[in-house]
């Protein structure tokens, strides 16, 4: 009766068993299949606050060489695979998060632009896409709050013909980021390479346009009703994340302080080659993780699984992320 | 450009003139954006081999926790893991995921939710099966087969409407054997506990008038192109898991293995009151885990989080589920 230890009873040795009684069902058509994932998005309430997450989808691809600077590429694949993933493959998600607060539209840094729509094949750029499905129309943005000067957080200010992305909204970034980024000095010092091409990014997205509808905002402010900015510097030098709030609830919007949980929550100690300054990445990330722990805080991170949103707790000489569950309801 | 310091600057006149010299529209004269207040649809889709499965949320129903929640533990204890699970205080919460697999020649339902009855008892909580299969573009009406793990309400209620028409009209509705002979003989009552006893009536409601419609599988037999039946008893008599494989790729759908994934897979002794036969339960229950494991196979549970399939890992004396990350293209 009970074959649960027998292997091949369970895989493949049955494909001789007959299936009766087809005769009424098998001159229909077959369904054809979707092929289609479900509308990226997802609700949630931070007291009167509705968040509305939206996935701007994912890069998938090769794990590449020296992904964690401070660790053998051999361990990085070793931790994919325990977090049951293809130890080849890297999957770089992208979560951006809309808050209506008191009837006015904030977005949480923009996905990696409509651009990225057509050159990933449709995999990631989702944002725009997932936005509509939800209901809200990119022109009903309000203000749009960055978190940091990378361009999967901030390409999506631009539409694919470089107009704006959110023509009405206010363009909110910090200052200590914006400043660095549009510094001549800095750029002049800047290693060539990919740091080099972070500062020509910024000074294309934050031109025209976008300039016109800049403000900078500061560390330990609140930056719009409901959202206080705090400086989480390592990842960029003014690598900001933001505490949402309202009544009794909070959610700890962290941009970068780390990549994929599976990898960098639980091993605070890695170092992942976007993080420019790698060891007051690290500071921030124990700092800011040991606080959520502490506070019970749940956390909403741009490159975690979507919908993105966790508790956090200690495990090993990490974190572990716990995903809230999914509410049927809001 | 202007330091944005101030609350003030934002929402007061200056600001709004500012506003009006850069070009911006004032967001204080456009329109507020009404809450939504409502989920996005509750379907998730993925690929195992080439067949296409969707999941389907029913929904979730939350309550105080009974006093015989868990019968061969102390309430407390329950209480505390459902706490430290991050349910409300005093409180369980179960989800109900029903699935659709398309198998390319054949659409399969596995298991049908607690029906439409259901959701208009429930004032849309629970019951949303329909709902959510039409947001995924699934048409009952194409479904060639529904597959019945057991004959608890949550289960195969969704196989007719409040007015006892037949949501399903095409499928063939295949139950286990041992399940209908079971629950067929109301001398059987004597042999259910507390919780199954009173069920009688309602198996018999659930499927009167669908004798042509019914057919009944024996266990270790292919009950639709690449599915698999597995004796999987102790819930109930004839408790039903499904073993789903398609080129290499592979799924367990555990039925109710477990119920509530914080509680139960983490403490697979504890003996949940709706299992009928929990000694027996407690042995499947690992069997099945030790299995999944040892399969490296990703295992669907009905009552998982949405969108309730994941990787089960032995930890310490019980295991532990780990979700999917959620995939935004598939």
């Amino acid at each position: 009766m009970m074959n649960l230890t027998r292997r091949a009873a369970l895989f493949g040795a049955t494909a001789t068993a007959v299936i009766p009684a087809l005769a009424t069902t098998s001159v229909r058509a077959a369904a054809p299949a979707a092929g289609k994932q479900a509308p990226g998005f997802y609700r949630y309430k931070i007291g009167d606050i509705e968040v509305t997450v939206v996935t701007d989808g994912v890069a998938r691809g090769k794990l590449m060489q020296n992904f964690v600077t401070n660790v053998k590429e051999e361990e990085v694949k070793d931790a994919l695979a325990a977090a049951h993933k293809d130890r080849e493959i890297f999957d770089n998600t992208f979560t951006p998060v809309v808050l209506n607060t008191g009837g006015k539209l904030v977005l949480i840094d923009t996905g990696t632009g409509e651009a990225n729509f057509a050159a990933s094949k449709g995999t990631a750029g989702q944002f725009t896409n997932n936005l509509t499905a939800a209901g809200l129309s990119a022109a009903a943005i309000d203000t749009v709050i960055i978190s940091h000067y990378h361009g999967d957080h901030m390409n999506g200010l631009l539409k694919a013909d470089n107009s704006l992305a959110f023509p009405n909204a206010e363009i909110l970034v910090p200052a200590k980021e914006h400043n660095y980024w549009m510094d001549d000095g800095e750029m002049s010092r800047a290693p060539k390479g990919r740091i080099e091409g972070l500062f020509k990014n910024s000074r294309r997205v934050f031109s025209g346009d976008v300039l016109k509808r800049l403000r900078t905002y500061e560390w330990d402010k609140e930056v719009v009703p409901g959202v206080t900015a705090f400086g989480t510097p390592g990842h960029s030098p003014g690598h900001t994340s933001l505490l949402v709030s309202s009544g009794a609830s909070k959610v700890y919007v962290q941009g970068d302080v780390t990549h994929v949980p599976y990898l960098f929550a639980r091993n605070p100690g890695w170092h992942a080659f976007y993080d420019q300054d790698a060891a007051m990445a690290e500071a921030t990330r124990r700092k800011v993780y040991d606080m959520l722990v502490a506070d019970k805080m749940m956390v909403q991170g741009f490159h975690y699984p979507f919908p993105a949103h966790a508790y956090i707790e200690k495990a090993g000489n990490g974190y572990r992320e716990v995903m809230v569950p999914w509410n049927a309801a809001i | 450009m202007i330091q944005l310091t101030r609350r003030d600057l934002l929402v007061g006149t200056a600001a709004t003139t500012a506003a009006l010299s850069m070009g911006l529209t004032p967001s204080e004269l456009r329109a507020a954006t009404p809450l939504a207040g409502k989920q996005a649809p509750g379907f998730y889709r993925y690929k195992v081999g080439d067949f296409e499965v969707t999941q389907i949320a029913d929904g979730a129903r939350t309550f105080p926790m009974p006093d015989t929640f868990v019968i061969n533990q102390k309430k407390d204890d329950a209480l505390a893991a459902a706490e430290a699970a991050y349910m409300p205080k005093g409180q369980v919460t179960i989800p109900f995921n029903p699935m659709v697999i398309n198998t390319g020649s054949k659409l399969v339902v596995i298991d049908t939710g607690n029906g439409l009855g259901a959701f208009e008892q429930s004032k849309g909580v629970v019951g949303q099966m329909n709902a959510n299969m039409t947001a995924a573009g699934i048409d009952p009406k194409a479904v060639d087969i529904v597959l019945i793990s057991h004959f608890h309400g949550d289960h195969m209620n969704g196989l007719k409407r409040a007015d006892g028409s037949q949501v399903y009209p095409n499928a063939e509705i295949k139950v286990p054997a041992v399940e209908w002979a079971f629950w067929a003989d109301e001398a059987n009552a004597s042999k259910a506990n507390g919780f199954n006893k009173p069920n009688f009536p309602n198996v018999k409601k659930a499927f009167d008038g669908l004798a042509d419609k019914v057919t009944k599988f024996e266990w270790d037999k292919e009950v639709a192109p690449g599915i698999t039946a597995i004796g999987a008893p102790g819930h109930t008599p004839g408790h039903t898991a499904f073993a789903v494989q398609s080129g290499s790729g592979k799924l367990l759908v555990q039925s109710d293995v477990t119920n509530i994934p914080a509680l139960f897979v983490r403490n697979p002794d504890w003996h949940v009151a709706f299992d009928n036969d929990p000694v027996v339960a407690q042995a499947t229950r690992h069997k099945f885990y030790d299995m999944a494991a040892a399969e490296k196979a990703p295992v669907a549970g009905y009552h998982f989080s949405f969108p309730s399939v994941g990787h089960v890992e032995k930890d310490g004396k019980g295991y532990r589920l780990v979700p999917v990350a959620w995939q935004p293209s598939i």
